[in-house]
């Protein structure tokens, strides 16, 4: 599990890294980078808690578009404290929003990644734990005067456990409230 | 014009929804469970099938020998457990109460009415009944969603200190394998009820067509019994679990196991004794009435059978 969060940790470095880069050679091809909290519930089972970075380009659509890195966790959320089992969801996302000079700004949004659970006895060594995450959220982001930015939004997740594949815990409906704080614009 | 074409609009989807919402189902009550000529035979006699009304004075013998409480799952019946009352009958000296849970083995529209709470009901009066009797060693199996329905029972207290020697849970329900029953509160209002795709002998023992009420109480049950899993709780003291789990499994996700093993400890804090089964049933511990029954799921069934057996004449 800690190479996962070593991988992680590496690929937003790098992502970062590449930002400063891109900023000294062509400086405006950055839009904004935010970086958040999210809370995210899924409908009949656990609160997942994480991560979460959003970039936008003039270059890319003109700002419309938002691509996204996230990392939610039972382990910040409802496996805190009690027997929720432990699951980790890495996710990349590209966005498209709507009125993008305006405060509120409507979205829909495609997520890939990947979905890790631990179930921590080697007597469950036989069900799958891991899946390719694929979800479509869609909801509403809010720009407030100080560099602070609400989104909350539904999503589905498209491939979930089904008994005889996947992961038992990976259910379909899932809300998302993510806390933005704009690095630089 | 705006305010004419937005009643339009308005008028269309009503018409939608009411159209989506379906009519009652169409029963065959000569060949179906869920009509109003075939009930569960347990309820004709049911001497024949609780040991609190068999034996009218229990001898010392009797108040000694291993008591089994079977129990069947949502939309089944007492005949979930017939093939194991057949095989102990032969193979051991057990005495064997089929308890049909609420609501169940009746009418669709009976089903229909029931609760969680209805259905959990016949489990406790059983259990109670035995208990006033002097049986000293009383034992549960249960299928499917018999397995929240005790998990409710320990959790609650309603089964104390001493009260149960083993628990066995064939294929619990905790997680369901079809992740869409988590929508059925916003899609089964406009459904009525769903068809499950019995074969014509499991129409005659289970129920063909699942009201969305019952899918709701069911949900409930299961999101009570995950919850209170995810807080822990511990077995009554000298009461043993056996969980046996199918590893794929198209009614009870495999990973409800996991979330047992982990809320629930032996009365001690030491882990609950789990095996996964190598099998793709839902409940192999009953074949009967099944298509395409392989020698594997018959060997499976009698190695879960024996070593219940074994554990219950220890």
């Amino acid at each position: 599990m800690k190479k996962k969060h070593y991988l992680f940790l590496l690929f937003i470095t790098s992502f970062m890294c590449i930002q400063s880069q891109n900023r000294k050679t062509q400086n405006d091809w950055l839009g904004e980078f935010k970086v958040g909290v999210r809370v995210q519930k899924t409908q009949k089972l656990y609160w997942e808690n994480g991560l979460t970075v959003d970039f936008t380009s003039p270059k890319i659509l003109k700002n419309r578009l938002h691509l996204g890195l996230s990392y939610v966790s039972s382990r910040f959320g409802s496996a805190m404290g009690s027997n929720a089992i432990k699951q980790d969801n890495f996710l990349i996302n590209a966005g498209y929003f709507f009125r993008h000079q305006k405060k509120l700004q409507p979205f829909g949004r495609l997520n890939t990644g990947f979905f890790y659970a631990d179930y921590e006895s080697e007597i469950f060594d036989v069900l799958p734990n891991t899946a390719l995450l694929l979800s479509l959220d869609a909801g509403f982001s809010y720009q407030f005067d100080a560099p602070i930015t609400l989104q909350i939004s539904t999503g589905y997740n498209l491939n979930t456990g089904t008994g005889s594949a996947g992961p038992g815990t990976l259910f379909p409906v899932f809300y998302q409230l993510s806390l933005y704080y704009t690095l630089f614009k | 014009m705006n305010y004419k074409k937005s009643y339009f609009k308005l008028t269309v989807l009503f018409v939608l929804f009411f159209a989506a919402c379906s009519e009652a189902p169409e029963i065959n009550n000569e060949t179906m469970l869920d009509g109003d000529q075939i009930f569960d035979p347990s309820l004709y006699n049911p001497e024949d099938y609780l040991v609190s009304l068999s034996v009218e004075n229990p001898t010392e013998i009797q108040k000694n020998t291993p008591v089994l409480i079977t129990v069947h799952g949502y939309s089944a019946s007492t005949f979930e457990w017939d093939e194991f009352r057949e095989y102990s009958t032969i193979n051991a000296n057990i005495l064997i109460s089929q308890v049909l849970l609420g609501g169940h083995g009746r009418t669709y529209e009976a089903f229909k009415e029931s609760t969680w709470k209805d259905w959990q009901n016949p489990i406790l009066a059983e259990y109670n009944a035995l208990r006033s009797k002097g049986y000293t060693n009383i034992n549960f199996a249960g299928s499917s969603t018999a397995c929240p329905l005790v998990l409710d029972l320990i959790k609650e207290g309603k089964i104390g200190e001493n009260g149960m020697k083993n628990i066995f849970l064939i294929d619990p329900i905790v997680i369901p394998s079809d992740k869409l029953l988590t929508l059925v509160g916003l899609v089964g209002p406009m459904l009525g009820y769903f068809e499950s795709t019995n074969t014509a002998v499991e129409d005659l023992y289970y129920y063909r067509f699942r009201p969305q009420e019952t899918l709701n109480e069911l949900l409930d049950l299961i999101d009570k019994v995950r919850k209170d899993l995810q807080k822990g709780y511990l077995l009554p003291t000298n009461t043993n679990m056996k969980v046996y789990k199918s590893i794929k499994d198209d009614t009870a996700d495999a990973v409800s196991a996991v979330l047992i093993y982990k809320g629930l400890k032996n009365s001690d804090g030491t882990p609950i004794n789990v095996e996964m089964l190598d099998s793709q049933l839902h409940v192999v511990t009953r074949l009967e009435g099944r298509e395409n029954v392989t020698q594997k799921d018959r060997e499976i069934q009698q190695q879960v059978f024996d070593d219940m057996l074994t554990i219950l004449m220890q």
